[in-house]
């Protein structure tokens, strides 16, 4: 049933999961490895090539998101996560952590086993790099090119601050980022409480965005909150 | 009772005071008036000492002494001829005045004479003008004036007193309101608050007075110290979630081993159920923070979803189509929205055997409702079912599990999305629960 020569790490800080875990995939006939933190990981690493990689959300030391770019940037291996957090897991298999696929604890070796076919089943995947060009409303933008681009092509020129800001909005689309948080990623500190800055650049990128595009309205106000970006955000083709 | 600002209350008091000091300083003014009003005209012996010296002196003398008395408070000229007239009785004049007509007509011993008062103003007082025939065959006219007191300005000088005052009263009151406005900024401020956010120093007022400042300190302090213990409580609760988490991870693959099937599945159930509590009562609370996140979900894709997954379950759900279809975002934390959802569709499947779901547009809201073809739910106990830990099952069996958190958890996570949840018949006779949440953008 299953691919007896498929190699599993786990890294589970619980000793008592990481036992039950192995027991589970021992019985289903895998190469089983284990790993308790980051530094098990990387010895475990050299000893095998793992297949799969269940994974623990939260481990103590370098975290599982930290270890999910890590084994992402290097290697091809399958990566599904164990989250604790129910409210993660929309981001877990997002744009952000890269993983594979999720399980949320507390899971049974049913559910586990089949995720773990699952990804088998889809074979490896050649390792590259995660493209960074994202299609909204009628634009693309280019995040590595730093250029954004209207329906027809014609680029919609943006300054630094504005294309920064535009950035972040991209990159997590359809949620409500307060000015704090604007403020912090595109200057790296905190704003003073009377700053508006941040106001002053999304009016200016507001202006440009619907001169590009009349009426699409796509960055709103939220009372009391701060702003956010209507439309949904895609991969281009 | 009368609702009056501070500000209010400080100016009141203001212009009462210095009402009060205008009075008084007119008082005071003609109180001088009494004390000073003899000194300030001339002498009613000068006058009758004037009369003889003329009597006796040569009549081309006589201009010359004219000359030697006239002064600011007294001119005297000479007419030939006897032309008196008489001191009418029927003049208007105050007590005062009237008393010092008598004093200078006594004076004047015998000779005809009459006085005349007139030219009363506020600012310039009584003129009296004298008038004595005089035993050489002249009439000596005398204008007796009372020299007036004033300043520089020609005004007198109660009136810039009190001008000043006023200045002076209503530059206090301009002060007074400086000094009040930090109170109105600490009240919005408070009003703002927000215990969930970290605590950072938002008070930016400034005042000297130590009372408010005492209680812009006072209110920082609080303010700590709300945000300390929700920060200390949602990081416990975290702290419980994750360990009760890793226990039942345990347990749920420890269950596995379980050899009679039965047992094996109810084991699992439990721990399910258990699992569920934890998340209602962590999400409640976060909710009751105001931590949920904010982003724009699809209600309908939503619901639909989860009855798609119901469905395949085998489970008696139906979502029911919408005849206009309309944009169905809500701003809102996506899991809890998803909580909301799952809540009532569970509630309808435990106890009222299937479930029917409707989306439809109300105004801004959207109305979330969901019918079962259970008994329904008595009018009277519609409030306390949305209450914790209340089920209406009187045996409080465990037979349809469930630990009775679950519509108080939807009130509280509707509520922290501004909407409202109400309980109603549905038209084929079982329950129905009507939810509503406001729709962005509108």
């Amino acid at each position: 049933m299953s691919d007896p020569a498929a190699a599993v790490l786990i890294i589970e800080d619980d000793p008592a999961i990481r036992e039950l875990v192995a027991n589970v995939m021992r019985n289903e006939g895998y190469r089983v490895s284990v790993a308790e933190d980051a530094a098990g990981m990387d010895a475990a690493l050299i000893r095998t090539r793992p297949d799969v990689v269940i994974l623990d959300l939260m481990l103590p030391g370098e975290d599982g998101l930290s270890i999910c770019r890590r084994l992402r940037a290097h290697g091809d291996c399958r990566i599904l996560m164990l989250t604790a957090k129910s409210e993660e897991t929309d981001r877990v298999v997002g744009l952000e952590m890269g993983a594979d696929d999720y399980v949320v604890k507390p899971f049974g070796s049913r559910e586990l086993l089949a995720r773990v076919r699952a990804l088998l089943r889809r074979g490896t995947r050649a390792p590259q790099a995660p493209d960074r060009r994202f299609a909204f409303d009628v634009f693309v933008i280019d995040l590595d090119a730093r250029r954004l681009a209207a329906g027809d092509g014609a680029p919609v020129a943006l300054t630094d601050v504005e294309f920064d800001l535009l950035a972040c909005f991209v990159q997590r689309p359809r949620r409500v980022l307060t000015r704090e948080q604007l403020f912090k990623w595109t200057r790296g500190r905190l704003p003073d409480p009377l700053d508006r800055t941040i106001d002053m650049i999304v009016s200016r990128l507001r202006r440009k965005l619907e001169a590009a595009h009349p009426g699409s309205g796509l960055i709103a106000t939220v009372r009391n909150g701060g702003y956010l970006l209507t439309s949904h955000v895609g991969r281009t083709p | 009772m009368l609702r009056l600002s501070l500000t209010a209350r400080i100016a009141l008091v203001v212009v009462l005071s210095l009402a009060a000091a205008w009075l008084g300083s007119v008082a005071v003014f003609y109180l001088s008036i009494v004390h000073q009003g003899r000194s300030l005209r001339p002498l009613p012996a000068q006058v009758a000492a004037l009369v003889e010296v003329l009597e006796h002196t040569p009549p081309a003398e006589r201009p010359q002494v004219l000359r030697a008395v006239t002064s600011y408070t007294l001119s005297a000229r000479l007419e030939p001829g006897i032309d008196v007239g008489a001191t009418l009785a029927s003049q208007r004049v105050s007590r005062l005045t009237a008393r010092a007509m008598k004093v200078y007509l006594s004076a004047l011993g015998g000779r005809p004479s009459s006085v005349t008062a007139s030219g009363f103003t506020f600012v310039r007082p009584v003129e009296l003008e004298l008038r004595v025939g005089l035993r050489t065959g002249d009439t000596l006219i005398v204008d007796v004036n009372r020299a007036p007191v004033t300043s520089v300005l020609g005004l007198p000088v109660g009136f810039v007193a009190g001008l000043l005052g006023t200045v002076i009263g209503l530059a206090a009151l301009i002060a007074t309101r400086r000094q009040t406005m930090p109170l109105a900024e600490l009240a919005v401020a408070v009003d703002r608050f927000d215990p969930a956010e970290t605590p950072v120093r938002r008070l930016t007022l400034r005042s000297s007075v130590p009372e408010i400042r005492a209680l812009l300190a006072a209110f920082e302090r609080l303010q700590g110290r709300l945000s300390q213990l929700l920060v200390g409580r949602m990081a416990m609760l975290g702290g419980i979630s994750h360990d009760v988490r890793t226990f039942a991870t345990r347990l749920r693959l420890r269950a596995e081993l379980i050899p009679n099937p039965i047992e094996r599945e109810r084991a699992i159930e439990d721990i399910g159920d258990m699992i569920r509590l934890l998340d209602d009562a962590l999400l409640a609370s976060r909710a009751g923070a105001g931590e949920l996140d904010e982003e724009l979900v699809e209600l309908d894709q939503l619901v639909s979803a989860e009855v798609a997954a119901r469905r395949r379950e085998g489970k008696a759900i139906e979502l029911c189509a919408t005849e206009t279809p309309f944009e169905c975002s809500v701003l809102g934390d996506r899991l809890a929205l998803r909580r909301i959802v799952t809540n009532l569709i569970d509630n309808a499947l435990k106890y009222g055997g299937s479930a029917r779901l409707t989306l439809q547009a109300v105004d801004a809201a959207v109305a979330l409702t969901v019918d079962d073809a259970g008994p329904g739910i008595p009018l009277q106990a519609r409030e306390l079912v949305m209450e914790p830990f209340v089920r209406l099952e009187d045996s409080r069996s465990r037979r349809t599990g469930g630990a009775g958190l679950g519509l108080a958890v939807v009130r509280a996570l509707v509520e922290a999305h501004r909407g409202t949840v109400r309980i109603a018949d549905a038209p084929g006779g079982g329950g129905r629960v009507i939810v509503h949440l406001p729709l962005f953008g509108s």
